[in-house]
């Protein structure tokens, strides 16, 4: 068994390349489930229908304007654009899920004797692309 | 974040205090160089606050303000002065809202007193924590 440690995460949203500022991401995959269930069966039948997926980044707010989490996401709600996650980080073969996603929240927490940090959460639109990343 | 730059910058911007005389590490001695400043160790540094070592975080560096003896006046209103929110000799307002290369964000989290023992000789002190972040690579 080979761990993988959360580090060498790569994220990029709507092209803008976010690892720099994020430290936590989470990718959730599911389908709706039909019950199929008919008369005489002692149990429950189900049968699994569409796919669907949501995804969440977070990490510390920067400062720096160009390329900070709040310049790059917050003309994003609203909107679909393409999310890649990269669990091993980038390189040949490595894994990767590509899907576009619409940008449905942004969040920025402000403690008083902490860092800003910000998170964003995002809804799949259509399939995910789990081809690994290309030589 | 390079950790002897990071030192050589808070000396330097705590240097900006008039009649503070600033160390970059621990001295031997301070005899006849008090009022004083000392960057001290940092209790220790957490990586990878960040992806792919982006950013990294020291959340307690000591940075130790030496006056003279307890029970002299004159350093106690110095003592006090340092320890102060904000004036021109308040390390916190110093420190904040200094400009480094070394490291992004600053914030000095609390202030403790004590009487500290260098080189056979007790002076009242002020414990300065501060809160460091800054580049990983």
């Amino acid at each position: 068994m080979t761990q993988q440690h959360g580090s060498d995460t790569v994220v990029t949203l709507g092209g803008d390349d976010l690892t720099a500022y994020s430290n936590n991401s989470q990718l959730e995959f599911n389908a709706d489930s039909h019950d199929v269930t008919t008369y005489g069966k002692n149990a429950h039948v189900f049968r699994g229908g569409l796919k669907n997926g949501t995804a969440s980044v977070s990490g510390f707010y920067d400062t720096t304007a160009m390329v900070s989490p709040r310049a790059v996401i917050q003309p994003l709600i609203g909107t679909v654009v393409e999310l890649i996650h990269q669990p091993e980080g980038a390189g040949s073969g490595k894994p990767q899920d590509k899907v576009d996603v619409l940008v449905t929240k942004y969040t920025q927490t402000h403690p008083v004797a902490d860092y800003v940090t910000w998170t964003v959460e995002l809804q799949f639109s259509d399939d995910v692309d789990s081809t690994a990343q290309p030589a | 974040m390079n950790l002897n730059t990071v030192a050589d910058q808070l000396s330097a911007r705590l240097d900006t205090i008039e009649g503070l005389r600033c160390f970059d590490y621990p001295p031997s001695s301070v005899a006849g160089a008090v009022p004083a400043a000392i960057v001290s160790y940092p209790e220790r540094v957490d990586y990878d606050m960040n992806y792919r070592r982006a950013a990294d975080r020291i959340e307690q560096w000591p940075i130790l303000i030496v006056v003279g003896k307890a029970t002299d006046r004159t350093a106690r209103e110095r003592i006090y002065d340092y320890a102060a929110g904000s004036g021109t000799r308040s390390v916190k307002a110093v420190l904040e809202s200094g400009t480094y290369t070394a490291f992004g964000a600053l914030r000095v989290r609390d202030c403790t007193f004590d009487v500290v023992t260098i080189a056979g000789v007790d002076y009242i002190s002020a414990l300065f924590s501060l809160d460091i972040a800054g580049p990983g690579a």
